[in-house]
């Protein structure tokens, strides 16, 4: 029975890390779009975060999984839930990054940004070199509450059908009329979370070294 | 004359008839300003009369709205019109600023605040920026302070740090906004004998600072600034002892200087 939540909890984690190779990068444009001075493209990304803040990840899955569909008829197979969940995923947590690094980047100084301008540094350098290591500090506490809730939303998956450990714990709680497979999952949970924990606190204590 | 002298009589900035507003207050109205090689100028006055903005101005971080900016031979600004990328970034490379809250770089060490500019952005040898940072580090009374990060300095040893900071860009001109406002005396103290200390080895500077006694030791002309003009200038001894204009006066005698 472990061993059939555990090959779900693999699943579990293939949509985590998916969702984060994704969805960091691209809360990062989201962000950059966020604050942009072409207001159309401002606004453009204040609505796309708004919506996927706004609306239910779950129903976004569904949306994402039905379009291909309706739009451009194509068929859907197994395949399209898990691109659909993943799609879902990245597109719903890019728009809580970037928020995240939004607020990230606006708190830095502005006088950081005037001594790196005067001392010649370009907009990359300045932004790559001098905002970005302070920004990773500045954030660190918010990314590990978002990646947190992220390990437990991919148990959303199994409302479209993906087999992931939350899905296989269903399956056996009805087979074997016992509760005992939710507790083992939410134990493989709790565990894998600690675990982020742990590391999130190793990089604070590494990043410790200054503060400002 | 000679290209040397003509050179030597050049002036290290020149800045003629800006004006700056910011929405309907002028901040700057019809400032001319030019220093020479050499020359240490401090800037005195009330706050609010144009100081601060005028050295942003002359630092490129503000954009005039009309008048001109000349770095030596390089063209900045004229009639309010700025140059490419490439004229902005050669003008940069002629000046220093050193800010009133020091803006030192936290997540990097002393050393690497004073060495990274001039290996990331002038490329220079990384051994090479090393070495002369350290030297400034050292000449600012700093040494063994290299390897600290900012939070773990004193203000005025954070200032002095931002020095060395501006310096090891090789500067033509260095600008400081008010360096020790954020000091308690004793730190003051400390700022002001290491700019005196550049003033003596004839670094060409402008010091916006309220600073009497610094301004009376230092400086070869005093700037009065109020209300977005040059109000009155000359050598400490005409400005802060025997102003002619009543503002002047008036300023000082709310100083008590």
């Amino acid at each position: 029975m472990t061993g059939m939540l555990a090959e779900g909890f693999l699943v579990s984690l293939q949509i985590f890390a998916l969702t984060l190779v994704g969805s960091l990068p691209l809360g990062m444009l989201v962000a950059f779009a966020r604050m942009s001075s072409f207001k159309p493209l401002a606004l453009l990304a204040r609505f796309y975060i708004s919506i996927m803040r706004g609306t239910p990840l779950m129903l976004q899955m569904f949306a994402i999984y039905f379009v291909p569909f309706y739009v451009f008829g194509i068929r859907l197979t197994t395949d399209s839930k898990w691109y659909a969940t993943i799609v879902a995923f990245v597109v719903n947590y890019a728009a809580y990054f970037a928020e995240i690094y939004r607020s990230g980047i606006q708190s830095i100084p502005r006088g950081q940004h005037e001594a790196a301008e005067v001392l010649g540094y370009s907009r990359t350098q300045t932004f790559v070199r001098i905002v970005l290591p302070q920004v990773v500090k500045r954030i660190m506490p918010a990314m590990t509450n978002e990646v947190i809730t992220l390990v437990k939303d991919t148990s959303l998956a199994f409302s479209i059908g993906v087999i992931e450990m939350f899905t296989v714990a269903k399956q056996l709680v009805a087979s074997q009329v016992s509760m005992v497979p939710f507790a083992i999952a939410a134990a493989f949970y709790w565990v894998f979370n600690l675990l982020i924990d742990a590391l999130a606190g190793r990089i604070e204590r590494k990043l410790s070294y200054y503060h400002d | 004359m000679t290209d040397v002298e003509k050179n030597a009589a050049r002036p290290v900035v020149s800045l003629e008839h800006a004006r700056k507003s910011f929405g309907e207050a002028e901040v700057l109205r019809d400032i001319s300003l030019s220093v020479s090689p050499g020359e240490v100028v401090a800037i005195i006055g009330p706050s609010g009369g144009g100081k601060s903005t005028l050295l942003r101005c002359l630092t490129l971080l503000e954009r005039l709205d009309d008048g001109s900016l000349s770095y030596g031979e390089l063209p900045v600004a004229s009639g309010g019109a700025y140059g490419d990328k490439n004229a902005l970034a050669a003008a940069r490379s002629r000046f220093g600023l050193v800010f009133q809250s020091y803006n030192l770089f936290p997540h990097f060490s002393v050393l690497r605040n004073v060495m990274d500019a001039p290996v990331c952005v002038q490329g220079r040898p990384r051994e090479e920026a090393e070495a002369e940072a350290r030297a400034l580090l050292a000449k600012m009374g700093l040494a063994g302070c290299e390897d600290k990060v900012p939070c773990q300095l004193s203000g005025g040893q954070q200032q002095r740090a931002s020095i060395a900071r501006a310096l090891a860009m090789h500067p033509q001109i260095l600008y400081f906004d008010e360096p020790t406002s954020a000091l308690d005396p004793e730190l003051t103290a400390e700022v002001l004998r290491v700019i005196k200390e550049l003033a003596a080895e004839s670094m060409t500077m402008v010091v916006v600072t309220h600073e009497m006694a610094f301004a009376r030791e230092v400086a070869d002309r005093v700037i009065f600034m109020d209300g977005g003009v040059i109000v009155e200038q000359g050598s400490a001894e005409q400005v802060i002892d025997h102003p002619r204009e009543a503002r002047t006066r008036a300023f000082l005698a709310q100083r008590g200087a």
